[in-house]
């Protein structure tokens, strides 16, 4: 949509846009470029600044230069599908995710860090556009880090990800593209955000976003308990993005495992997602033992080589 | 006739605004336990015509920082004129270079201010970190990034990146028994690998050829690894008792 | 005939068009067929034709064949060399010098480039462009030497120098510049080495070695990789795999030795004169 009226209005995204390119037209090169503040700029005047095409709908460029769903032949690629969960349980919150990026039908990327450390009690999961993810919840930390310097008191988990929240309704519109859980642990105790670049907001026990949600959530669903122990709430992490990664194309890889409790979030573990399906995730806390696949599907126990008794 | 419409402007028109082009060509960077090679070839073509056959795609930006840029040509050259910009006004503010780490974050804000107007680039970061290590940083064209071993991108990347893959992580190859596979190669072995993906990408992809470019960088105090039996190798750093960085130079075929 | 019918008819098979036509509407991109973004040649001299070609098959920026062979036969003093659609321009070419060969049998005479030629632009025409050839036809008959380019709608030029394909502009280029009437063979030679040489140089999409084909009234002689400027080096590093890389799961082994003992019924051998 691209009126005259959209033109000139001086509410909505393309208004804002236009300030943002007003802004960045009179200010090139801010003072805080100079030092080590370099990255992000002074903080004390706001969000930061983005340069945007001079042209009447600057939305619709970007959406033509970059929507993978539109034009696969487009240039900028930006990665999507993904696996990633989160509950919260008697023992804290665990937060699981895999570590595939694609592009297309190309594996960029086998190692990516989806869960993103925001500070020692909060932590962020990563699921749409990468970088969007990694820049607003860097910038995220930030935040958090100045409201403990005024407050004299950590942020709420509550608090951090309506800060999120609020921030991408901002941009509503603009084409940013997030599907994040804010994971932490506060006063109130352990505590799940669901948080998207809709402007979707949702306090919840369990979630699971990304290409491989559906997957995952069909083993977290049935193990699901409150009263889980560490052990199995871990395992249970693990085992839904095994599930996710052996039968989505865009999840898989590896697996990366938190636990959040009182004293701040703790990287159990990476485990290979193909070792999982053939030898089990190892010698860890909660597993059972064995592949989680593999011999079920080929040790008597599959049409191709059934059971003796079957066969007599 | 004040009132006469000229031809040109009598129908409604649709233009879309393109501002971007692909420029071909591939870069890969490998990072070892005290060093990192990063590579790029020089051709810069569009379409089926070559514009240039030697246009750089690998920059030094201070001695244990080195750059390669690859996509939309034009975009990459202003992209690296404004990191060494910011770079050197933080030599200027701190007498110092800028480490690694935070010149991969500067490069992420960089690239992220341009959200709604990307840069068509793709970055490969290699050299030195405050550790002595080295370190190779990939970026998408908005800023999300990730350090890695190794990584290729560019034309040929995924004729490029599957090899890496079998031969610096080793993926697909079991180790022979009681054995196991070494974390990091040496120098040689990595500079041997980078020649043949480039020999190789260049037999199968038209975008790549000409030449190549291979940037070591080498930790404070390392040794040279049997670097100066390399042949055309030229020492590019500022001072020889900080990280040192070297480039060798090859020719690739020209069709 | 019904279009139901189970038999096919002779010709092009059209029955997945609708679906490929509504598949590529969805926005499922149609298979990308072997190119040969190509260079290719031909020049007339004192006493023949020489037809030149590069050697490089793409898909998009992909090389697939990096020594294919774009000067096809269509009859002893006849040949054409192919660019576009790299099956188009094989079956077209094989086609035609089929019916040429049966054209020569019922005539009784040797085949002229003329009719080759006309034969080729109304295929093409038929397919309204639809089979991607563009090709390069020369060859000397009782008329003398005759060269064509003819495009994939079907039109036709008949030049004393000519050249096809995304490196055409290279090529031609070398040509405009160096070519005159009456060039000795050798010199012809140099020259379409050239004009490849300068396709294989300056086109992406050509590549590799040259081929020539000389042809006389007398004599037909197939150059094929008369230059090979683009040998590979030698790899830095051998690749050879320990036995046994490969992970593996479960081992089986088989004997295909199979054992048999043959018991002679009768006491003599059977007649088999």
């Amino acid at each position: 949509m691209n009126t005259f009226a959209d033109r000139f209005s001086t509410t909505g995204a393309l208004a804002e846009l236009r300030k943002a390119q007003k802004a960045a037209d009179e200010e090139e090169f801010s003072d805080a470029m100079w030092g080590s503040e370099a990255g992000f700029g002074s903080l004390a005047k706001g969000v930061p600044t983005f340069s945007v095409p001079n042209i009447p709908d600057p939305t619709a460029f970007l959406r033509l230069h970059t929507d993978d769903h539109a034009d696969p032949t487009c240039k900028i690629k930006i990665s999507h599908g993904t696996t990633t969960l989160a509950f919260r349980f008697q023992g804290g919150v665990i937060v699981a995710v895999d570590s595939r990026a694609t592009a297309g039908s190309y594996v960029a990327s086998g190692t990516v860090k989806k869960v993103i450390e925001i500070n020692p009690y909060l932590l962020g999961t990563m699921a749409g556009g990468a970088a969007d993810c990694q820049y607003w919840e860097t910038y995220l930390g930030m935040h958090c880090r100045l409201h403990e310097l005024r407050n004299r008191e950590r942020i709420s988990v509550s608090a951090a990800s309506k800060y999120l929240s609020n921030l991408v309704y901002s941009y509503k519109g603009m084409g940013l593209s997030m599907g994040t859980m804010i994971c932490g642990w506060d006063k109130t105790g352990p505590a799940v955000f669901y948080v998207d670049s809709d402007g979707t907001r949702l306090k919840g026990d369990l979630f699971s976003v990304g290409s491989g949600s559906t997957f995952a959530y069909g083993v977290l669903d049935q193990g699901y308990r409150w009263d889980l122990t560490d052990e199995e709430a871990q395992e249970l992490g693990r085992r839904s993005i095994y599930a996710a990664g052996h039968r989505d194309a865009f999840s898989g890889n590896t697996c990366n495992l938190y636990h959040v409790k009182e004293d701040g979030w703790k990287f159990i573990g990476n485990y290979d997602i193909s070792k999982m399906h053939y030898d089990g995730p190892g010698n860890v806390l909660g597993a059972t033992g064995g592949g989680y696949g593999y011999e079920l599907r080929v040790e008597g126990l599959s049409s191709a080589n059934p059971p003796v008794a079957a066969q007599a | 006739m004040p009132d006469m419409v000229p031809m040109s402007v009598a129908q409604p028109q649709e233009r879309q605004f393109n501002p971007y082009s692909d420029n071909g060509g591939t870069i890969l960077a490998v990072a070892g336990a005290n060093f990192s090679v990063i590579a790029g070839d020089t051709r810069q073509s569009e379409g089926y015509s070559i514009q240039t056959r030697y246009a750089p795609k690998v920059f030094r930006l201070t001695d244990k920082a080195v750059l390669a840029v690859n996509g939309f040509a034009a975009d990459g050259n202003m992209f690296v004129k404004k990191v060494k910009q910011r770079l050197e006004w933080y030599r200027h503010a701190h007498s110092k270079d800028m480490p690694l780490r935070a010149v991969a974050r500067l490069i992420q804000s960089m690239l992220y201010a341009r959200r709604f107007f990307p840069y068509y680039v793709y970055n490969i970061l290699g050299g030195i970190e405050e550790d002595g290590s080295g370190a190779v940083y990939s970026f998408d064209p908005v800023g999300s990034y990730e350090r890695e071993a190794c990584r290729a991108a560019g034309a040929a990347s995924s004729l490029v990146q599957p090899f890496l893959d079998n031969q610096i992580y080793f993926k697909n190859q079991t180790p022979a028994p009681g054995t196991s596979h070494p974390a990091h190669l040496a120098l040689t072995d990595v500079l041997a690998l980078v020649i043949d993906s480039f020999t190789s990408a260049t037999e199968r992809h038209i975008e790549v050829g000409d030449g190549l470019e291979m940037y070591v960088v080498l930790a404070k105090g390392s040794p040279l690894q049997g670097l100066e039996l390399v042949q055309g190798v030229q020492e590019m750093s500022t001072t020889t008792d900080g990280e040192r960085v070297f480039i060798v130079r090859r020719n690739l075929k020209r069709d | 005939m019904a279009s139901s019918s189970v038999y096919s008819s002779p010709g092009f098979d059209f029955s997945n068009q609708l679906r490929n036509n509504f598949l590529s509407e969805k926005g499922l991109p149609l298979p990308k067929a072997t190119s040969t973004g190509t260079t290719i040649v031909g020049c007339l001299f004192e006493d023949g034709i020489v037809l030149g070609a590069d050697t490089r098959a793409t898909e998009g920026p992909i090389v697939a064949d990096k020594n294919c062979e774009k000067i096809h036969y269509i009859s002893e003093s006849i040949r054409c060399c192919g660019a576009g659609t790299a099956a188009d321009t094989e079956f077209t070419t094989a086609l035609i010098s089929s019916n040429i060969e049966l054209h020569a049998l019922h005539t009784g005479r040797k085949p002229r480039v003329v009719t080759a030629m006309t034969m080729l632009k109304q295929m093409l025409f038929q397919y309204q462009g639809h089979i991607g050839a563009a090709l390069v036809l020369g060859g000397v008959d009782a008329t003398g030497p005759n060269l064509f380019t003819i495009h994939p709608h079907g039109s036709t030029d008949k030049l004393p120098y000519v050249t096809m394909g995304s490196g055409s502009l290279a090529a031609m280029a070398v040509f405009e510049s160096s070519w005159r009437p009456n060039m000795s063979r050798d010199e012809a030679l140099t020259l379409v080495k050239h004009a490849i040489s300068a396709g294989i140089f300056n086109d992406l999409g050509s590549g590799s070695n040259v081929d020539a084909c000389i042809i006389t009234a007398t004599h037909t002689e197939m150059l094929r990789n008369v230059e090979m400027p683009n040998q590979r080096v030698e790899k830095e590093k051998k690749y050879g795999f320990r036995r046994g890389t490969t992970a593996w799961k479960r081992e089986t082994v088989k004997s295909l030795i199979v054992e048999e003992e043959i018991t002679h019924v009768l006491g003599e051998a059977m007649d088999t004169t």
